[in-house]
């Protein structure tokens, strides 16, 4: 399978900080697969996020997206990702129709396109008639699965996104993760995802990294590493990687 | 199409039913506060009915207050007082001013040759600008008296004819010639200032409003997208951050001058409304002094005009070109520098917390321009006022009307640069990191003050 995502020694250093938030990250996402980079707080996830979505810029190294440099072509990036950060929202001002509309025209080509976009957020979302609605009255749920087929109906061929499933209750989130198993399988979709929930990644992802002070200590597929680790699951896995910087 | 799109949402942003209400509102609400306080100010002008109390019997009186009754355009109300309490007598016959002729006022000029005295009762008006109009309508009733009292004696006591008294009334016909930029003009410098009076408010109100509204617009545009973590999404779309900064520019731009628009209107309204009267009490006193060129004054308006195109201080179509540049820069220098700030905000109070300097570097030229001219004010003060970028604009009019042209052009090409510095900053905070890095928190600044004046 082609890789769609190729992260090259990926680093960044914020300005007045002693350490690099990130430091030297590399991995590789393939066509159809879920990847999921996890960690403790403040350990690069979202930095790292951040650079391959061209928000901010990379100190050293590169990322290839589709075979598009982050640092050189940052607009034909942008034409191959969605990007659904952690808490994000949406125009409160607007429906939940116009929401979907006016991002998809920013995806879209001409008339056509734009239609077949906006038919498969109003099905993803299953938001109903509630989509004629304005999003300021939606309930954090909803605005979230709203976002969440915003980032899908424009079939990226990257879908980055940190904590997708926040704010959505048991049911609403098992429905997320399995359309995204379904994304990925059926429309050879790839995923990056980050998240603090375990038991969520070990359900969704085929493969995981573990990040803790910057820098990604060890990726693998999720029996692999506990294969690797003797672990019974990825939360031990995870507590002997970040607590006692055991790298196998 | 991506660049409509983004317009079209960021306008959705800001031109709410609720902004459209709000615009209305002020409007009427101005509308109608000038017709309230112009029909307060035309009664307090109104002099044409003397209400008038007369105690004395004499001759003298009789004669006076019958050629006042005569003369055209004011009639007396006769009243009369059965005490010396003046606030029941007011209360009791409903008035609100009135004047006295004590017993012996004829008796006093005619017979003791001394001057007599005459009272002037009103009641108190606190309504501002009505109050001080109300005090000069009655120095102009006592004055009419006098003048006929005057015209009386002369004709009485000395035997002068009509003609004698015009005379001695106006001895001299003066004619008023006024000077601006090397050029003259016969015509009352008072009646200048009173046409003058309304486009020298008008402008500058404008651009204070326009300047304030679009900084709000675009900081409001760019703080919500950070404070509501829609920003993020947004930029990771296929879509230039300059399109993006574009249209949000742009949008701010239509709906500032939206509400600028219905604020202008509004206050046009209510400067008519409240001015008016004043305007032409002030323009038709000033063509009606002594020397003035009486075919100017029949003229009225058109007269002023000619005479203010003979100055060279009326405003052409260049003119007005000429200040819509300076107003665009000085538009295009706010929005820039509320970018800037706006990038910075993390919450609501940042917000508030940020347009502060905005709002002063507006206001201090808006309240300077308002009372004094900058170019008279001391080297140092000048410099200080002219760093303003904003100041250009407010003087534009006045510099353009008096040919300063140097001063135009200088403040131009500086409102020029101070745009491309701060476009450029804006610019490159817009397209790095620091439009996620940097940030203000009015929370923190407080937090921060709090725990200084614990530690001391």
């Amino acid at each position: 399978m082609a890789a769609v995502l190729e992260v090259q020694g990926l680093s960044k250093k914020y300005p007045k900080r002693e350490n690099f938030a990130a430091d030297k990250v590399s991995f590789t996402v393939n066509e159809g697969e879920i990847f999921a980079l996890i960690g403790p707080n403040g350990a690069g996830k979202t930095t790292t996020i951040r650079m391959i979505s061209t928000l901010i810029q990379a100190t050293e190294g590169d990322a290839l997206v589709a075979g598009h440099s982050i640092v050189k072509e940052p607009d034909k990036v942008r034409e191959n990702i969605t990007y659904l950060p952690d808490e994000a929202g949406a125009y409160k001002t607007m429906t939940g129709i116009n929401y979907l509309e006016f991002m998809a025209s920013l995806f879209a080509k001409d008339k056509e396109t734009l239609d077949k976009f906006v038919e498969r957020g109003k099905a993803i979302c299953g938001l109903g008639d509630r989509l004629s609605d304005k999003i300021g009255g939606y309930s954090r749920g909803m605005i979230r699965k709203l976002l969440l087929a915003r980032a899908v109906m424009t079939e990226p061929k990257l879908a980055i996104m940190d904590e997708a499933t926040s704010g959505l209750d048991v049911i609403n989130a098992l429905e997320i993760r399995k359309m995204i198993k379904t994304l990925a399988k059926e429309q050879n979709m790839a995923f990056l995802l980050s998240s603090h929930n375990m038991l969520e990644i070990e359900y969704v992802s085929d493969r995981v990294g573990i990040m803790t002070g910057g820098k990604l200590m060890v990726v693998g597929a999720i029996d692999e590493l506990k294969e690797r680790y003797s672990a019974a699951n990825l939360e031990e896995v995870f507590e002997r990687v970040v607590k006692n910087n055991e790298v196998r | 199409m991506k660049f409509g799109n983004l317009l079209k949402k960021e306008l959705r942003e800001l031109i709410t039913k609720q902004a459209i209400i709000s615009m209305v509102f002020t409007m009427v609400l101005l509308i109608v506060m000038g017709q309230i306080m112009g029909t307060a100010m035309e009664e307090s002008f109104d002099t044409s009915t003397i209400t008038l109390c007369n105690q004395d019997d004499s001759d003298f009186t009789a004669n006076v207050l019958k050629k006042i009754d005569e003369s055209q355009g004011t009639s007396i109300n006769y009243v009369t007082f059965e005490s010396d309490d003046y606030a029941a007598e007011l209360e009791r016959l409903d008035i609100k001013s009135a004047v006295i002729i004590p017993q012996g006022y004829g008796d006093s000029i005619t017979e003791k040759k001394e001057p007599a005295t005459i009272k002037y009762v009103s009641t108190m008006s606190t309504a501002g600008i009505a109050s001080s109009m109300s005090t000069l309508s009655g120095a102009d009733v006592i004055n009419e008296i006098q003048t006929v009292c005057m015209n009386e004696i002369m004709s009485e006591n000395y035997g002068l004819t009509a003609e004698e008294i015009a005379l001695i009334r106006e001895p001299m016909n003066t004619v008023e010639y006024t000077v601006n930029n090397g050029k003259t003009a016969q015509v009352s410098a008072s009646a200048l200032s009173a046409i003058t009076m309304m486009q020298s408010m008008i402008a500058p109100f404008a651009i204070f409003f326009l300047l304030l509204m679009a900084s709000q617009m675009i900081m409001t545009a760019i703080s919500t997208e950070k404070i509501d973590k829609t920003l993020e999404t947004l930029l990771s779309a296929p879509v230039s951050r300059m399109t993006v900064l574009s249209a949000k520019m742009v949008a701010a731009v239509i709906s500032a001058l939206l509400n600028a628009l219905f604020m202008i209107v509004g206050f046009a309204f209510y400067m008519i409304g409240m001015m008016g009267s004043a305007v032409n009490e002030i323009s038709t006193a000033a063509n009606e002094m002594p020397g003035v060129d009486m075919s100017a004054a029949a003229e009225g308006i058109t007269g002023v005009g000619q005479a203010m195109a003979e100055l060279g201080i009326a405003l052409t179509p260049v003119s007005y070109v000429l200040f819509a540049l300076q107003l665009f820069f000085t538009i295009a220098i706010g929005l820039a520098i509320s970018l800037i700030l706006g990038a910075m905000a993390t919450d609501v109070k940042s917000v508030q917390t940020l347009i502060m300097p905005i709002m002063i570097a507006v206001m201090i030229p808006f309240f300077v321009t308002m009372f004094t001219d900058v170019n008279e004010m001391s080297t140092v003060f000048k410099v200080i006022i002219y760093a303003i970028p904003f100041t250009h604009t407010y003087t534009a009019l006045t510099n353009l009307m008096n040919g300063d042209m140097i001063i135009y052009w200088a403040g131009l090409a500086y409102q020029i640069v101070f745009f491309a510095v701060c476009m450029f900053l804006a610019v490159k905070m817009f397209t790095t990191d620091k439009l996620f890095t940097m940030s203000f928190s009015a929370e923190n600044m407080n937090k921060k003050r709090k725990g200084k004046t614990v530690e001391s």
